[in-house]
């Protein structure tokens, strides 16, 4: 202990000291470390005077670039706004009729609607806008609300049973659950809205969907009208087609017309702006099956 | 165990167990309605079994005063073999929730086995229990054997070892009980925060004692990284913990501190929790076993002071690279991202000083797989210093943060270098410890090394793609200047790297378990009565004492 | 340099002290100017505190571990803006105790999610994500919806709060549970309170659709639905950085 030896390896003398058998050698620091830690100083030392650094007391350097995340990200969106302006100023200006037949146009709305669809819409109407049990498929010919693009639009604007002081609101009764009908007579009414979209089923005798015919005329008919075929006027969903919102099962059917429904579609007025909801409807027009 | 404590400690012990007793009767009462009283039950359990083992030995003879003239090693072999346990129930908890992201449905409606609840026992699991465990082991291990001193007593560093364990198991189960301040890492609630503190203070004090007794007038680097992550760990904790809690029956408690306060100050702690406790540690125990196994000198002293004050002072700057383009105010920022790039240089010192010293020892390395893991280990600790370093500069964090990325980084530091430091330093104090001449299997230890290896860069390489693919596909755009990709594409295009994760994560895990057999072999087979030197044994207060000055 | 150090590293206290020393100034730095510099966390007048229900929810969201999936910090990116709406600012965790700034993006940013989506897509959502989301690897929290929320302790939660600095009333603190309560159930004789302590805006709903039942679901649907709207600061201009 307390004695310099040479490392014959190395060459290099040792501190002198010893632990357990454990020694070190007392090999000078590299130059080179020293010049990267200059070096990395130095581009501290230049980052610091430049942005903001050093907090004092109740404010801090500023830097000379006057650098400012906040700022600096909002002209980085006004920019990217402006750059895009060729294509998003034809969107606001020209109707929906013009656009859709401008396809540099709908092509950009296809790319665009896909991602703005996919981060909004796509939690409850999916990816590929087929809907989920509660969310109805935004693909077919048969609209709640009407499936024109200024239809659509209104309905992305303002929701449905939503918030929004205009929201468009709809309501499916609860004809068991408050008593309006009687436990046989939804079963009745059930086998005329099954066999509407089904007619070949063939658990549905005759007798009974023809009572269920004369009950669905005084009870339903005012909202999803004579022919079922629904109403876009109060949002009645048309019973005929093979589409369903909550399941065109009997067990499904019943339960809606037992404990009625009433879907909400939040409204996107103050989240989209009117140019987004604007793509958004064009983009569901696009994906809509030509021929259900 | 109990029969190496006097009297008087197992007196003391026996009342610490009461007083434990107490508390534990107290939580289970005032927390009936509340996970707390299900811990305080757990504390009581502990009690009751600590003083069941204490009474049971209570009448034994006295150890004898031969007992001074060598070191006290069983709570090292202790902690190593709890280290050994807690790696493999986390790294299997990890693997879990590796899988629970490939398939999702693996939760079976039980709370506890959801993915929120099971990650941290994840990272504290490893962190804590394997990390802690290790670090406590061998720190007892290094400070005798570099200060040529037996610990001051023998009660201190059970109380250490078991009352830390117990810290490690309430954090484990409180998760499973939904019981956490959400912090990460430092997610345990307050009352298991306290205990800590009691442990902890504990712990740094018989450091103290024992380095008082050194019989080399200096102290050796090893030491000052422990001594490193025990004080700043210890401010760390107490600062980032702050908490009032609700009332003295519940687990729950609110932070001091809010909003941008609170970020700063838990990114704070929660880097530097990286800096003392998975790397200044195990730098520590890289700076005893590695010289030590390949035989060789540090190659410099130099080196060792500029890199320790670089890391002590560098990394405590640096914990606002975790919170770039925030709401935490830029300057901040600036100061984070600056010292970040300074403090490569102190760390690629500390793993260069560690390659250079196995000069002249490459055969070694060759041939012997416990010192290929310390070799590989401070190759990982470099190349996952540089890669936080690169991460931590402003527009590179833009696309790593929030990403997988993040999660290579982690790993290729926590599997490649934490990992491989640590089982390197296992396999080397194991058959030192028990006074075997080797470890059981020298293959089984091979195998371990090649499954280590290989599992890391599978994990490694998986996590960097997913996370470089993920961050680009949040930004991507497409030709009219709109996001190119939703969330949900993000996601998709993750599958199969959480495949290959989890997959690599299995082979690491494997290791682990071959390596925890491959011990348990090792203290079964006969002791060796290898010979004895000098070296081996402390000197006695007759020997050679600290030399003043020189 | 070497000469200091070869005597500093023979004494143990020395050393010590170097270390507290050493790392105590980078936190010192970066930490305690927070407190000092107003501009730090923005004004934000209009800003409320979070009801009762809305803590317990948050509460939930912190014991299931939803931050290690998802953020609360929408970054000054322009992807993260036109993604998740207006950059987060500093006043919208002001009450946040601890903050849920998270780590990690399995998941999306919820920082704007509040009105969002519908309650009963958050119950469908929660209760099993594959069920609305088929591509989700989002475990599902189906007990939630089993679960009656503890409402007997919410008065301490609101006591502890005010003690770390979110200022509650006394009368908030004592009718805590009843307000929970109240929240969940828009016919009850609770309601009222609710909005006269809360402020009109605040969203009185059943809102796992059982009005009679005040469950865990609720309570984190009920949090879901406020995040990001305890305050608007965040969507008007913001006077960014001192001039
Ligand atoms: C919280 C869930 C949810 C989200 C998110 C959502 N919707 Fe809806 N949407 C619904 C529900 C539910 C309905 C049906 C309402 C009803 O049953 O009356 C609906 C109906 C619609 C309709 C009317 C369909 C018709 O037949 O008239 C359109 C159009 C529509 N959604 C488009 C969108 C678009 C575009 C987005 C994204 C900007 C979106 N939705 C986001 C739930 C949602
Ligand atoms: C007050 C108007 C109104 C009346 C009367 C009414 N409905 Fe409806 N019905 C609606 C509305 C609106 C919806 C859509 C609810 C939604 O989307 O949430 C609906 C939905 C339905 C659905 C679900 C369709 C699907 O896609 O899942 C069925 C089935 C149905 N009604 C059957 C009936 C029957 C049978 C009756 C009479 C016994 C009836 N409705 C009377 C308004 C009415
Ligand atoms: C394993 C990771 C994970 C955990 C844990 C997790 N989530 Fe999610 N979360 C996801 C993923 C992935 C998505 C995106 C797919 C989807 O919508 O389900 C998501 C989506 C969501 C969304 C929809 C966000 C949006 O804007 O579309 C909400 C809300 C949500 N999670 C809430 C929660 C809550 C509340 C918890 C805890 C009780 C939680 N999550 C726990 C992974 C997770
Ligand atoms: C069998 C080996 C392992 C597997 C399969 C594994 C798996 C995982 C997984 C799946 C996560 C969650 C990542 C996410 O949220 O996306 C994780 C996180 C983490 N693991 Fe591991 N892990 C392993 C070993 C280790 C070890 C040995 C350590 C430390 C010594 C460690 C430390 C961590 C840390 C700190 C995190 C949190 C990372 C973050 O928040 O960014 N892991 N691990
Ligand atoms: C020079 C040294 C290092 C620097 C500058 C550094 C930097 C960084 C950066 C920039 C991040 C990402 C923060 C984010 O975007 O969220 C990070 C995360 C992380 N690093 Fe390092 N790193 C270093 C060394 C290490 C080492 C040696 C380990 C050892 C295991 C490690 C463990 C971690 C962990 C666990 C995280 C995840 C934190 C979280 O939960 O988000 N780092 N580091
Ligand atoms: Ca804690
Ligand atoms: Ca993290
Ligand atoms: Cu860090």
């Amino acid at each position: 202990m307390g004695k310099e030896e040479r490392d014959p390896h190395t060459g290099y003398l040792t501190t002198g000291h010893e632990w357990n058998g454990i020694i070190e050698l007392n090999t000078p620091v590299p130059r080179i470390i020293y010049f990267f830690l200059g070096a990395a100083f130095l581009f501290s030392l230049v980052y610091w005077v430049l942005m903001p650094t050093w907090p004092i007391g109740t404010t801090y350097t500023k830097g000379l670039l006057g650098s400012d995340q906040r700022a600096y990200v909002d002209n980085t969106i006004k920019q990217a706004a402006l750059e895009r302006a060729d294509w998003t100023a034809q969107i606001e200006k020209e109707s929906y009729a013009d656009i859709q037949k401008n396809p540099a146009l709908m092509n950009v709305v296809r790319e665009t609607g896909r991602t703005l669809f996919g981060d909004n819409c796509a939690a409850c109407h999916g990816r590929d806008a087929h809907g989920a049990k509660g969310f109805p498929n935004l693909t077919t010919q048969s609209w709640l609300w009407g499936g024109t693009p200024e239809a659509i639009a209104e309905t992305i604007r303002v929701g449905i049973n939503s918030a929004h002081p205009e929201t468009r609101s709809s309501q499916m009764l609860a004809f068991g659950k408050d008593g309006m009908l009687p436990s046989a007579d939804i079963d009745k009414v059930v086998a005329f809205v099954r066999s509407l979209s089904n007619p070949a089923a063939k658990d549905l005798p005759a007798d009974k969907v023809a009572a269920g015919k004369m009950l669905f005329a005084t009870n339903c008919a005012s909202c999803h009208g004579e022919d079922a075929k629904g109403n876009p006027e109060v949002g009645a969903p048309n019973l005929t087609d093979p589409y369903w919102i909550y399941g065109g099962d009997a067990q499904s059917i019943e339960t809606t017309v037992w404990g009625g429904r009433q879907g909400h579609m939040p409204t996107w007025e103050s989240r989209l702006s009117t140019l987004d909801r604007k793509i958004l409807a064009l983009y569901l027009v696009d994906l809509r099956k030509p021929n259900p | 165990m109990i029969a190496q404590l006097t009297k008087n400690e197992r007196q003391v012990a026996l009342l610490i167990l009461l007083a434990l007793a107490v508390v534990g009767i107290a939580m289970a009462a005032g927390g009936r309605h509340d996970p707390f009283g299900a811990h305080g039950a757990l504390v009581l359990l502990a009690a009751i079994v600590g003083s069941f083992a204490v009474i049971s030995g209570y009448y034994a003879p006295e150890p004898p005063e031969s007992r001074l003239d060598s070191y006290y090693d069983d709570p090292s072999k202790a902690g190593i073999i709890l280290a050994m346990i807690w790696a493999v129930i986390a790294m299997f908890v990890g693997d879990w929730v590796a899988w629970l992201l490939v398939n999702p449905n693996l939760t079976f409606d039980a709370g506890w086995a959801s993915f929120g609840r099971l990650r941290p026992v994840h990272t504290s699991g490893v962190i804590f229990g394997f990390g802690g465990n290790a670090l406590i082991a061998t720190s007892y291990y290094v400070m005798q054997r570099t200060s040529r001193a037996r610990m001051p007593d023998q009660l201190t560093p059970w109380f250490v070892l078991l009352g830390y364990n117990l810290f490690c198991v309430i954090a484990a189960t409180g998760y499973l009980m939904g019981v956490t301040q959400s912090k990460e890492y430092a997610e345990p609630e307050w009352y298991a925060d306290i205990w800590l503190v009691i442990v902890w203070v504990a712990y740094f004090v018989l450091y103290l004692r024992t380095l008082a007794r050194r019989k080399e007038p200096h102290i050796y680097v090893a030491n000052w990284y422990y001594l490193a992550f025990i004080l700043v760990v210890a401010m760390l904790h107490i600062v980032n913990n702050l908490a009032v809690p609700i009332s003295w029956g519940s687990a729950k408690s609110y932070s001091l501190f809010s909003g941008v306060q609170d970020a700063m100050t838990e990114w704070w702690y929660g880097h530097n929790a990286v800096a003392f406790f998975l790397t200044s540690g195990f730098l520590g125990m890289l700076y005893y076993y590695m010289p030590k196994r390949a035989g060789r000198p540090i190659y410099s002293y130099r080196m060792s002071i500029i890199s320790f004050w670089g890391i002590t002072f560098f990394y405590m700057w640096a914990g606002s690279h975790h919170l770039h383009y925030t709401a935490l105010p830029q300057w901040v920022q600036s100061l984070g991202m600056t010292f970040s790039v300074m403090l490569l240089i102190p760390s690629w010192v500390s793993a260069g000083n560690a390659l250079m010293t196995l000069n002249g020892a490459w055969h070694k390395v060759r041939d012997d797989a416990v010192l290929r893991f310390m070799m590989v280990a401070a190759v990982f600790y470099g190349l996952t210093t540089f890669e936080g370093s690169f991460m931590a500069i402003r527009p590179v964090n833009s696309l790593s943060h929030y990403t997988d990325w993040t999660v290579g980084h982690v790993h290729a530091g926590a599997l490649g270098w934490v990992a491989m430091i640590t089982f390197g330093a296992i396999y080397a104090s194991v058959p030192w410890l028990w006074k075997r001449e080797a470890m059981y299997s020298a293959r089984l230890v091979e195998a371990h090394f090649w499954l280590a290896v290989g599992g890391t860069v599978i994990y490694v390489f998986a996590m960097w793609n997913s996370g470089i693919i993920q961050g680009l596909m949040w930004r991507t755009y497409n030709e009219s200047g709109t996001l190119a990709y939703s969330f949900v594409d993000s996601l998709v295009a993750m599958h199969p790297y959480y495949i290959a994760r989890a997959v690599g994560g299995l082979f690491f895990l494997l290791g682990a378990v071959i390596g925890l057999y491959n011990i348990w072999m090792t203290i079964r087979t006969a002791p060796q009565a290898a010979p004895e030197t000098a070296a081996d044994r402390p000197v006695l207060a007759g020997g050679a004492v600290l030399q003043a000055g020189e | 340099m070497f000469g200091f150090h070869y005597r500093l590293e023979r004494k143990t206290i020395g050393l010590v002290l170097a270390i507290i020393g050493v790392a105590s100034i980078g936190g010192i730095v970066e930490i305690a100017p927070l407190f000092t510099i107003h501009q730090t966390v923005e004004d934000a007048p209009d800003m409320r505190v979070y009801t009762p229900l809305e803590l317990a929810g948050r509460n939930i969201y912190i014991r299931e571990g939803c931050y290690a999936c998802h953020s609360q910090m929408i970054r000054t990116l322009r992807d993260e803006v036109e993604r998740y709406g207006p950059y987060s600012l500093a006043v919208e965790s002001k009450y946040d105790h601890p903050m849920l700034w998270g780590s990690k993006r399995t998941g999306p940013d919820l920082a704007r999610l509040g009105n969002k989506y519908s309650d009963e897509w958050h119950v469908a959502h929660l209760n099993n994500p594959r069920d609305v989301v088929p591509e989700s690897i989002m475990p599902a929290y189906a007990w939630l919806s089993r679960t009656e929320l503890r409402t007997d302790d919410l008065s301490d939660h609101l006591k502890a709060q005010r003690t770390v600095g979110v200022p509650y009333t006394d009368d908030m603190i004592v009718n805590a549970a009843a307000d929970a309560y109240g929240q969940a159930a828009p016919d009850s004789p609770q309601a009222e309170g609710v909005v006269k302590r809360y402020g009109k805006a605040t969203a009185v709903r059943a809102f796992d659709s059982r009005p009679g039942e005040l469950t865990e679901m609720d309570a984190l649907v009920a949090y879901l639905q406020i995040l990001g709207r305890l305050t608007d600061a965040a969507h008007k201009p913001v006077a960014s950085a001192e001039k």
